[in-house]
C-alpha cells in the first residue's frame, strides 16, 4: 500500500499524478499563509484533497492545481472560448461551450453594441468569446469585447473548418512559446486558426487541401514530444508538395 | 482448502486490465475485465437539467445497464440502482448542481462478478470523464464456503455451487501526506465501506470474515486502478496486471 506517512512537507506529491481522495495538504501545518486553490482540488475540514485525476502543480508561492485533460469544459472567467450559438433570446444570445450549462452571451455585448445594431447570429454560428463571470450554479456570461470595451478578436468567426479536442491539447496549442507543431506547419503552409479553451479549434487557409492538413496535424499532436511533433508535421508537409 | 476450478488459491484474483478513454463521443469511458468478465462503460455529461423527481440542488446520476443479450428485466434494474446509489455516494454531488450525468454501461462477458467488474468500470470511466469524486470505489466479490473458508473473485460457476457471497464495494486507498492519525488496527473493519449486496444466507462470523478479505484485497484492486491511471499521458493505455 502506498501511505506516505512521516514525510511532512506539503511538496511530495507535487508534479505527481494524484487520483481523487489523495490528501495532499495538511492545513494545520500551515499556519498564516494564504494558499490559493485551483481546478481539482477541494477543502476537507483541514485538509486539501484531490476531485480530480491529473498532475498536481505548484506555482510558487502558494497556488496549487490539478492538472488534467477532459473533453468537457468547466467555465472559469478570463478565459477565451469558442461557442456555438443554439438559440437567440429577447435579452442573449444562448450559446454552447461544451460545459454543464449553456452559456448567456448578451445582445449587447460588443463593440459598439446598441439595441439598433444588434448582430443577427443564427443558430450553428461560431463565436470567439471571453467568459465574464462562471460558478457552479449560473449559466457563465459571455462577452464579445474586452473590459476596456475593445472588440480586437472577438466574435464570429466565418468560414474555416472547426473540430473538438480535448482541453488539454487546447491549452498545450495556446502554450508560449508557441506550440511545436502549428510553428512546424506554420513554416509552409498560411493559415488562422482560433483556439478556444473549452477544447474547440477554428481553422481557416486558403485552400480546403491546406485546412485538413493542418487540422488532422492538430489532432494527431496531442500526445506527442516536441520533436516528435515536428517530424509528424514534416512528413504530412512532404506529402503535400508530392502531390 | 479443495482447489478452485480454474487453479486459483482462496485469495487470488483474476488478471486485471483497464483501459480508459476508447470512445470517441463519451465523455469518459473505460473498460475494464476481470477474467473473462469483461465490462465497458461510458459517462456522458454533466448535462444540463434534471429529471422530474430529483433533488435539483445536487447533480444527479442516471445509470443505464445493458445486458449482453435479452431484454431488460428486473435483474438490470436492480443493478441500475446498485450502481446509481454507489456512484451517487462516491462523487461530489455538490460541485455541479442541477445537471444530469450519464452512465452506460454494457456487459460484454459475463463469468461471475459481474456487479462489482461494472462498478470498477464505471469508476474508472467517472475520472476519465473529470467528473468531481470524494474518492474512487473498488469492488471485489467474496464467497463462503461450506466449511468457512473465503474464496476471492468468485467465476460464475462458483458462484452457482456456493450458499452465499457478497459482493463488497470499498474506497481506495489514498495518498496522503498527512500521518494517520489512527492505524488500521484500530479502525473497525466497517469503516469505508460503501456498498455490500449479498446473496444467500451465511453466518455473521462469515460475512465479517467476508468484509475483512475483501478490504485486503481491494487495496491491492487499488494500487492497480492508481497504476493505470497514472499511465493516461499514452494514447493507448492498457495495462494488464494480476
Amino acid at each position: 500500500m502506498d501511505v506516505d506517512t512521516g514525510n511532512m512537507t506539503p511538496t511530495n506529491l507535487v508534479d505527481k499524478v494524484v487520483v481523487p481522495g489523495d490528501v495532499v495538504l495538511d492545513l494545520t501545518k500551515m499556519e498564516n499563509q494564504t494558499i490559493k486553490l485551483g481546478s481539482g482540488l477541494c477543502q476537507d475540514c483541514d485538509y486539501i484533497s484531490v476531485m480530480q485525476a491529473g498532475k498536481l502543480r505548484l506555482s510558487k508561492p502558494n497556488k496549487y492545481w490539478v492538472e488534467s485533460s477532459q473533453k468537457r469544459y468547466v467555465p472559469s472567467s478570463e478565459d477565451t472560448v469558442l461557442g456555438i450559438v443554439v438559440e437567440h433570446r429577447s435579452d442573449n444570445f444562448l450559446v454552447d461551450i461544451k460545459a454543464p450549462n449553456l452559456a448567456f452571451l448578451p445582445v449587447l455585448a460588443f463593440e459598439g453594441g446598441t439595441r439598433r445594431n444588434i448582430p443577427k447570429f443564427e443558430t450553428g454560428t461560431l463565436i470567439y468569446a471571453r467568459v465574464v463571470k462562471a460558478n457552479g450554479i449560473m449559466n457563465p456570461e459571455l462577452s464579445c469585447t474586452y473590459a476596456s470595451g475593445k472588440a480586437a478578436e472577438f466574435g464570429q468567426l466565418k468560414n474555416g473548418y472547426t473540430f473538438e479536442t480535448s482541453t488539454g491539447l487546447a491549452r498545450m496549442l495556446l502554450s508560449s512559446p508557441t506550440c511545436p507543431v502549428l510553428e512546424a506547419l506554420g513554416k509552409k503552409i498560411s493559415f488562422e486558426t482560433a483556439v478556444g479553451l473549452n477544447g474547440r479549434v477554428w481553422v481557416n487557409a486558403s485552400s480546403p487541401d491546406d485546412v485538413i492538413l493542418v487540422s488532422n496535424a492538430i489532432m494527431r499532436s496531442e500526445f506527442l514530444s516536441g520533436t516528435q511533433q515536428r517530424i509528424m508535421a514534416e512528413k504530412l508537409l512532404e506529402r503535400l508538395e508530392k502531390s | 482448502m479443495e482447489d478452485r476450478t480454474d487453479g486459483r488459491n482462496a485469495n487470488q484474483l483474476r488478471p486485471l486490465a483497464c483501459s480508459r478513454n476508447l470512445l470517441n463521443r463519451a465523455h469518459g469511458s473505460a473498460r475494464w475485465s476481470q477474467g473473462n468478465t469483461i465490462v465497458l462503460a461510458a459517462v456522458y455529461g454533466p448535462k444540463a437539467g434534471t429529471k422530474k423527481g430529483e433533488n435539483p440542488e445536487k447533480a444527479s446520476f442516471e445509470v443505464i445497464w445493458k445486458p449482453k443479450t435479452g431484454q431488460i428485466g428486473k435483474q438490470e434494474r436492480e443493478y441500475e440502482m446498485i450502481l446509481k446509489r454507489t456512484l451517487q455516494s462516491i462523487c461530489l454531488v455538490n460541485v455541479h448542481p442541477n445537471t444530469t450525468t450519464s452512465v452506460i454501461v454494457q456487459v460484454v462477458g459475463d463469468d461471475g462478478s459481474l456487479l462489482p467488474c461494472a462498478i470498477n468500470a464505471s469508476c474508472a470511466a467517472l475520472v476519465d470523464a473529470g467528473i468531481p469524486m470524494k474518492h474512487l470505489a473498488v469492488s471485489i466479490s467474496c464467497g463462503l464456503m461450506e466449511e468457512g473458508s473465503i474464496i476471492l473473485d468468485l467465476t460464475k460457476s462458483e458462484e452457482e455451487k456456493l450458499k452465499a457471497f457478497a459482493y463488497l464495494v470499498f474506497p481506495n486507498s489514498p495518498l496522503s501526506v498527512i500521518d494517520k492519525v489512527h492505524s488500521s488496527k484500530e479502525e473497525p473493519i466497517e469503516h469505508g465501506i460503501i456498498t455490500s449486496v449479498s446473496y444467500g444466507a451465511m453466518p455473521v462470523s462469515g460475512y465479517f470474515d467476508c468484509l475483512e478479505r475483501g478490504q485486503a484485497a481491494s487495496a491491492a484492486i487499488s494500487e492497480f486502478l492508481r497504476r493505470s491511471l497514472q499511465k493516461q499521458s499514452s494514447e493507448d493505455a492498457s495495462r494488464v496486471a494480476q
